[in-house]
């Protein structure tokens, strides 16, 4: 099955290509001055990877409480909910970047994590508008070129996304975003070893992100090339071990190399795992990834019952879903329940997920023995 | 008695009490006599495949002595576009007809528009209360004619909002203290009907009605009184223009006693917002400060209805906030310091922590002379079973009873009416018979509202004050009223802003106990006038008008 990459966006910080957030000049006055200084500690806490969120956020309130028209506030407050991963501050993580953008219609910097939250929300279109909007103040500025060619892929126009990549990349060759973006679009044009060439060069020079591994690693998968696969999901899951979709990507690995054990592992800590900076909607295509896997893992050893339980799962969220389909169907033919597998293949079939024609020869095979057999 | 001083500038009406009080359980206090009240109204949701948000909201109520005979008449609000608004007289014998035809308020007229919430105020100081209807689509402003009759006087006003807007509570008050009633109204999501995303598993029957994190906040308006008839928004002057914002719930009060009001709104998913008005046009959100934006682990929750009250007799108003479902509602004492204290599990509403809360009241039902909460309840996802079999869409009420500062749900012992599933969305209190018992009206999605009456506990006093400005506003809304007995002494503003996209009895009512006289009214009207009664008979209806 194919995956497209970025479902959660890639956290890339505005700040490495534009110094740090320039906060407004201390006033005359020592409350205002003690303000801005207090702003500036959370800021280097904040982009500087401290583990200090929870402190962060503390003390953003604390600034609000005092000043509660501090745009700097409203928006530093929006990143640190952001960084705390937590699907239920998204919300208040989009307020607060809008409230900062109310309050300073020029701030582009909020603009630019603002598309980024759209983005993980599913909306790409409002993500875009932020980033037209930021253009016309920043023209040509790599960092939100580049998240607007991300908006673009996500608005189903790879090929946008790849020209204005390109356009960050004339900027900055080095530019690490640009080019993992460009990465993505080109998997979605099927331009896989193209697509693999960029992110590995991603991988050895960019920012340690875990969707970079997740992608190569998928694209890996994708291409058959299990070892390197492994390799590079581990590399992922060591930067941010709570993220579940990429140890469903371990698994199917695993799986393919035939390790079920280890397979078994991961998607159990899937499982456990928390659901970070996922709309509802990602997060259930997430369930779903994951009980498929536990399907081909089960059908894998053997276990068809356990198997057919975990495909209704993934059926029970998306009678469409193509793959889950195709497998139970798979499922129900070896189980000897004919009937149930032609519907199955039969749908699967029509979502673009045909049992391989042997399979399909054989669930003939039994129908018409089935049908000719003499009545007793 | 110094008080002969004052009664020389007062207008003293005393009401018959309609009907006698009959011998009641003390333990079934509302009995639902809506099918006796002669309401036949359904409420229309406009539910469609498409899971419009806007479906599952609800519409508010509102009692509103739109004639002047001194009872409370009630007024619906419909949901789909194209079904229409109901007036209902009130006939004086607990029984209600239909006017709504000769009314002119049936809000109907607009294909696309779905009625939510509704304010009743006096804009223009005639005397009448007048109503002003909020929607997704552009809202309406009615103007009382004073003949049984409403114009529509939304354009010349200037108050219906964005066309498109997503408005919900709403709700008059006197913000400069002016006079003159002023204008909030709260805006939900920035929510279009044409981008309306599928939620929920892709099965037959699981789609959902969508998670508004998926959706922008739009910010709520303010509209100033410009005193001849027309309204100018100054929402974004008066700093109450916060995008942020995902409104549904509004109430007024003096909380910091500077006699300015100020504005607290319940928002869904997003930190609430305090308005303290800074007393020059202008508020300033002081929710991170006071501690009343999120619960006590810093997250915001799903704030739905609100009132402000005085539930521990300190003379502050204190904040009561519906939420979500496995999120208890938010009781704030009030610290009389700019804070708050969250209270909720403390004070005993341990139970909320489960049902969806929607409209709700301070009020006392029980008239013992304290602040008791009735909650009215119903999940906003219609096909909830389907992914939490222990949820359900029609859910019971609650209802609290105030032990000493201390809350005890009342509710399973409180007689058939509370033990029906409904899906609760508005709530309006109001003494529409006139007897000293708050009685209760409870909108439901999609169903019949129903009529509460309280049936009173036998031997406790009461008094009901019908404000009436001169230099304040003609309901004198914004007024604070103490009175004093042998009992203690009781603090109320005259607001009849609260709960959810409803709009209470403009009377302000007190429990009394077993007073046999009150010592001491106090009235502080808005223009900065003080008026002060002594000896006062308990158990009537007490219209006092401003010198």
């Amino acid at each position: 099955m194919g995956w497209k990459g970025g479902t959660v966006v890639a956290a890339f910080a505005l700040v490495a290509t534009m110094g740090s957030v320039s906060f407004a000049a201390p006033q005359a006055d020592t409350g205002q001055a003690s303000i801005q200084a207090r702003l500036k500690r959370v800021g280097v806490d904040l982009f500087s990877g401290a583990d200090r969120v929870h402190e962060s956020i503390r003390e953003l309130k604390a600034v609000l409480a005092v000043d509660p028209r501090s745009a700097e506030a409203h928006f530093l407050l929006g990143i640190a909910y952001g960084k705390l991963g937590s699907a239920e501050l998204m919300g208040e993580a989009t307020a607060e970047f809008r409230q900062a953008l109310s309050l300073n219609p020029s701030f582009v910097q909020a603009r630019y994590y603002l598309a980024q939250l759209y983005l993980n929300l599913g909306r790409a279109q409002r993500a875009r508008e932020e980033l037209d909007a930021a253009l016309v103040q920043v023209p040509g500025h790599p960092q939100f070129l580049a998240l607007l060619g991300e908006a673009e892929r996500h608005l189903g126009h790879p090929q946008r996304s790849i020209e204005l990549n390109q356009q960050a990349l004339q900027v900055d060759p080095s530019f690490a975003q640009a080019r993992y973006y460009s990465g993505l679009a080109m998997l979605d044009l099927g331009r896989r070893d193209e697509a693999i060439r960029e992110l590995e060069r991603v991988a050895q020079s960019g920012p340690a992100l875990p969707e970079v591994y997740l992608s190569l690693g998928s694209a890996y998968l994708d291409a058959g090339r299990v070892d390197e696969a492994l390799d590079a999901l581990l590399r992922g899951n060591r930067i941010d071990p709570a993220r579940a979709d990429i140890r469903i990507r371990l698994a199917r690995a695993y799986r393919s190399k035939g390790l079920l054990d280890e397979a078994e592992e991961q998607l159990k800590l899937a499982e456990s795992a928390g659901s970070p900076r996922l709309a509802s909607f990602v997060f259930e295509q997430m369930e779903s990834d994951l009980y498929l896997e536990q399907g081909l893992v089960n059908m894998q050893r053997g276990r068809l019952d356990a198997a057919a339980d975990a495909f209704k799962k993934v059926l029970d969220r998306d009678t469409n879903n193509g793959p889950a389909n195709r497998f139970i169907a798979e499922v129900y033919l070896r189980r000897g329940l004919y009937t149930l597998a032609l519907a199955h293949a039969t749908r699967a079939e029509q979502l673009g997920f045909p049992l391989p024609e042997a399979l399909r020869k054989q669930l003939q095979e039994k129908l018409h023995s089935k049908e000719t057999r003499p009545r007793k | 008695m110094t008080g002969l001083r004052c009664l020389a500038t007062l207008l003293v009406a005393l009401v018959p009490i309609a009907q006698s009080r009959q011998a009641s359980d003390r333990h079934v206090p509302f009995v639902d006599v809506t099918a006796k009240s002669k309401i036949d109204f359904v409420h229309k949701s406009g539910a469609s495949r498409e899971k419009y948000m806007v479906e599952t909201f609800g519409s508010g109520v509102a009692w509103i002595d739109y004639d002047n005979d001194g009872f409370p008449d009630l007024y619906f609000v419909n949901g789909a576009p194209g079904a229409a608004n109901v007036l209902y007289h009130n006939n004086r014998d607990g029984t209600f007809t239909d006017v709504t035809q000769k009314a002119g308020v049936a809000a109907n007229a607009n294909p696309k528009s779905y009625k939510t919430g509704v304010a009743v105020g006096d804009y223009n100081n005639d005397g009448y209360l007048d109503l002003y209807v909020t929607a997704f689509g552009p809202n309406i402003l009615y103007r009382n004619n004073g003949d049984g009759t409403f114009t529509d006087v939304t354009a010349a006003a200037g108050v219906a909002g964005g066309p498109t807007e997503w408005s919900t509570s709403t709700g008059f008050f006197d913000f400069d203290r002016d006079g003159y009633l002023d204008l909030y109204v709260v805006n939900y999501l920035d929510y279009r009907l044409d981008d309306n995303p599928y939620c929920g598993y892709r099965k037959e029957g699981y789609r959902m009605y969508c998670n508004p994190t998926m959706f922008d906040g739009t910010a709520d308006r303010l509209f100033h009184n410009n005193g001849d008839g027309t309204f100018t928004d100054v929402s974004l002057k008066a700093g109450i223009a916060n995008p942020a914002g995902k409104g549904l719930g509004v109430t007024f009060c003096d909380f910091d006693r500077d006699g300015y009001t100020d504005i607290y709104v319940a928002n869904d998913l997003v930190r609430n917002f305090l308005y303290r008005n800074n007393g020059d046009g202008t508020f300033t959100d002081v929710a991170y400060g006071a501690g009343v934006g999120f619960d006590p682990n810093g997250k915001p929750r799903a704030g739905m209805g609100v009132d402000c009250a005085d539930f521990n007799g300190d003379g502050l108003p204190d904040l009561f906030v519906t939420n979500f479902s496995e999120e208890l509602n938010a009781l704030y004492q009030n610290r009389g310091d700019g804070t708050f204290e969250e209270v909720s599990e403390k004070a005993g509403l341990g139970s909320s922590f489960l049902p969806l809360g929607f409209g709700t009241k301070m009020f006392d039902f029980d008239n013992d002379g304290d602040l008791d909460i009735y909650v009215t309840n119903g999940h906003v996802i219609d096909n909830i079973k389907l992914y939490r079999p222990d949820f359900s869409y029609a859910q019971k009420d609650l209802l609290y009873e105030n032990i000493g500062g201390r809350f005890r749900d009342v509710s399973a012992a409180s007689g058939p009416a509370l033990q029906i599933d409904r899906v609760g969305r508005g709530l309006a209190v109001g003494d529409f018979d006139n007897d000293g018992n708050l009685d209760v009206v409870i909108s439901s999605v999609g169903r019949p509202p129903v009529l509460l009456r309280n049936q009173g506990v036998p031997g406790r006093s009461w008094i009901m004050i019908r404000a009436q400005g001169t230099k304040s506003n003609a309901f004198g809304l914004g007024a604070k009223v103490t009175v004093e007995t042998a009992g203690g002494r009781q603090v109320r503003e005259i607001n009849n802003v609260a709960s959810y996209l409803s709009s209470n009895d403009v009377r302000v009512h007190f429990g009394l106990g077993d007073a046999k006289r009150i010592q001491r009214i106090e009235v502080l009207w808005p223009s900065g006038t003080r008026q002060v009664l002594n000896d006062v008979a308990v158990n009537q209806i007490l219209v006092i008008k401003e010198p």
